[in-house]
């Protein structure tokens, strides 16, 4: 497996006066097709790794690479070519356009990247079906219960054939069934085109079954657990409650 | 063409998004359209009655005055060679009548009173042409009665002051002038209150009374196109004669009106500039409303000239609906009104006064032009605070 992701000493501080170091020197390498799952308490700094790594925010020091090119000092405009081209996002909330349907909503990463409509379209449906809502496909997020909306929007993540998934807390707003549904289907897709997942989870029911588990408190990686057939084996001395 | 220039590549996505908005918020749409057509529509209207009334105006002052005064030479008193002045200015294309006059002062007397009156010589059918006399203004007896010599027709305040009646004999007398009796043949009443207090007689007859021979003060031109009268008066005065368009014998018609034209229209463009406020208003709410939007069209790559258009796209296309939507109901009411061919009357104006609403087609398309280009400036704020948005702050809305 090649490296995906490659973060060097990263450090986020927000604020003027009173500085708050959301993330403290963090070194991180994350391979192709890993499923990795980020824990820790409110506030330790998980969502705006997760920003980073998915370019939406800019760390204060340190280095991203992304498939062997550094981005950190990339341009507005070439990190939302990257964000388009190689990530895929799932929020707790679907944050799925109201006004437009199922089908529309999983071309709108298609549209942006300026794929044909035609093309667009039937991409959209072959994955709406996949995610079991082929028969859902003129429905807006009003008209779908709150699991369908999260598959709705796990079929936009994937839409673009993205390299990474990154989900914030995907299953954070599901009943259990339907967690379960959005896990096995993510794991599937996972399978199948061999993508990476990188997942922010408060459920550690859910991070034990990824491949790796990070936990982060007050902006540092305390504890690194890794799976080795059915067993996490820990890397560190960790304490994961 | 010139969508490809704001857009500056496939629009699809951006129309396809900015519809979508349009389509899901009817009642907002409707009403920032309605705004912007209401707007045009007043606009279309009140400068449909603003052209009309110029015209009406024009049409009257046209009707009752001179296009082209001409007076005597430079030194002289009067015009003597006139029939050949008249004969070159006929040569003029253009000239639709040419009435020559004497002006006399005379004190008629009836009964006992008597009126100091500026009396006109002239020849009705020409003085017809170029005052509308005949035709319009006369209240009783006929103004062509005059040719038949030693008759009069007197304006409606000289009449009454005298408080004579047709066929009634005045006496015309003044120092140095022959006495003559005059035959009342017709009252009019133009409205001018000059006018009213005078009277005309043939020119014949305006000659004999003065005793200077074939002699006559002013010639009074008609012209088919009253714009082109300042050519015309340069051709006339080109041989020694005063001549002057109505333009520079009343100068303050043209200012008037320039004046009111500027001020109209001040009021029209804030009318319109009002409206597109309406439109930054709805364009700022759905920007608000919108915020968790525009971060995950940012978050799947929506570069941040893609937000901005998607917020012109949707202001241009607010204004370019209220404003054709306004240019249809502007220029049905205005043509409406002028098929009713309304008529007010005014105290002292000697005929109704016709309403009408002319539409000047450059309005049709100048204004909706001008509502979409308000609306596009009016959605220029809204759409950069949209496309600088963070991200990750509008996700969390």
């Amino acid at each position: 497996m090649s490296k995906i992701i490659d973060i060097k000493k990263l450090r986020k501080v927000y604020g003027d006066g009173v500085e708050l170091v959301a993330l403290d020197d963090v070194d991180l390498t994350i391979e192709e097709g890993e499923v990795l799952s980020i824990v820790g308490p409110s506030g330790s700094g998980k969502s705006t790794l997760l920003n980073m790594i998915g370019l939406l925010d800019t760390p204060t020091s340190g280095e991203i690479w992304l498939k062997g090119q550094n981005i950190t000092k990339a341009t507005p405009a070439e990190r939302a070519r990257l964000r388009n081209k190689e990530l895929g996002f799932i929020f707790q909330f679907h944050h799925l356009l109201p006004e437009f349907n199922a089908v529309e909503n999983v071309m709108m990463p298609l549209l942006i990247a300026g794929v044909e409509r035609k093309e667009a379209r039937q991409r959209a449906i072959d994955l709406l079906e996949e995610v079991g809502l082929g028969d859902r496909l003129n429905n807006r997020p009003n008209q779908l219960s709150g699991g369908q909306n999260q598959r709705v929007a796990v079929a936009r993540a994937l839409a673009g054939h993205p390299s990474i998934v990154i989900g914030d807390e995907p299953t954070g707003n599901l009943d259990t069934k339907s967690s379960d549904m959005i896990y096995e289907l993510l794991r599937k897709l996972n399978r199948e085109m061999n993508q990476t997942f990188i997942l922010v989870t408060h459920d550690m029911a859910m991070a034990e079954k990824t491949d790796r588990i990070l936990r982060l408190v007050d902006g540092r990686i305390v504890c690194e657990m890794r799976r080795e057939g059915d067993e996490f084996v820990s890397h560190d001395l960790c304490h994961l409650d | 063409m010139i969508f490809r220039l704001i857009s500056g590549g496939d629009p699809f996505l951006e129309l396809f998004v900015a519809i979508k908005h349009i389509r899901t918020r009817k009642r907002q749409t409707a009403l920032a359209v309605g705004a912007v057509g209401l707007a045009v529509a007043i606009i279309i209207i009140m400068r449909s009655l603003m052209n009309g009334s110029f015209e009406t105006f024009f049409q009257i002052i046209f009707e009752l005055a001179p296009h082209v005064l001409v007076t005597p030479k430079d030194g002289e008193e009067q015009i003597y060679l006139y029939k050949t002045l008249m004969e070159f200015i006929w040569t003029i294309p253009g000239v639709v009548a040419v009435s020559p006059a004497l002006s006399t002062t005379a004190a008629l007397s009836f009964e006992g009173k008597v009126e100091n009156v500026e009396m006109e010589g002239a020849i009705p059918e020409q003085l017809n042409v170029v005052t509308s006399i005949g035709d319009k203004y006369m209240i009783e007896g006929d103004l062509r009665g005059i040719s038949s010599g030693r008759r009069v027709v007197l304006g409606e305040e000289m009449a009454r002051r005298l408080d004579v009646k047709i066929g009634d004999d005045v006496v015309a007398s003044f120092p140095d002038a022959t006495t003559m009796n005059l035959v009342v043949a017709g009252v009019f009443r133009t409205g001018v209150e000059e006018w009213d207090r005078s009277a005309f007689v043939s020119l014949d007859t305006g000659q004999k009374f003065l005793g200077e021979g074939d002699v006559i003060t002013y010639i009074n031109v008609k012209t088919a196109d009253p714009y082109r009268a300042d050519e015309i008066a340069a051709e006339i005065s080109a041989l020694g004669y005063e001549a002057e368009s109505w333009r520079t014998l009343f100068p303050e018609f043209e200012e008037t009106l320039a004046f009111e034209k500027f001020s109209n229209n001040l009021i029209l463009a804030l009318l319109l500039l009002i409206a597109s406020f309406g439109i930054a208003n709805v364009m700022n709410m759905v920007v608000l409303e919108k915020t968790r939007a525009i971060g995950m069209m940012m978050a799947m790559g929506a570069s941040s000239s893609t937000i901005r258009r998607i917020f012109l796209i949707e202001s241009g296309f607010l204004g370019i609906a209220g404003g054709a939507f306004g240019t249809v109901v502007g220029y049905a009411i205005s043509f409406y009104l002028h098929s009713q061919e309304y008529v007010i009357t005014a105290p002292n104006a000697p005929q109704p006064i016709l309403i009408q609403f002319i539409v000047d087609p450059v309005d049709l398309i100048a204004f909706p032009l001008l509502a979409l280009a308000l609306s596009m400036a009016a959605g220029v704020y809204p759409a950069h605070k949209a496309s600088h948005l963070d991200p990750v702050v509008a996700l969390r809305g």
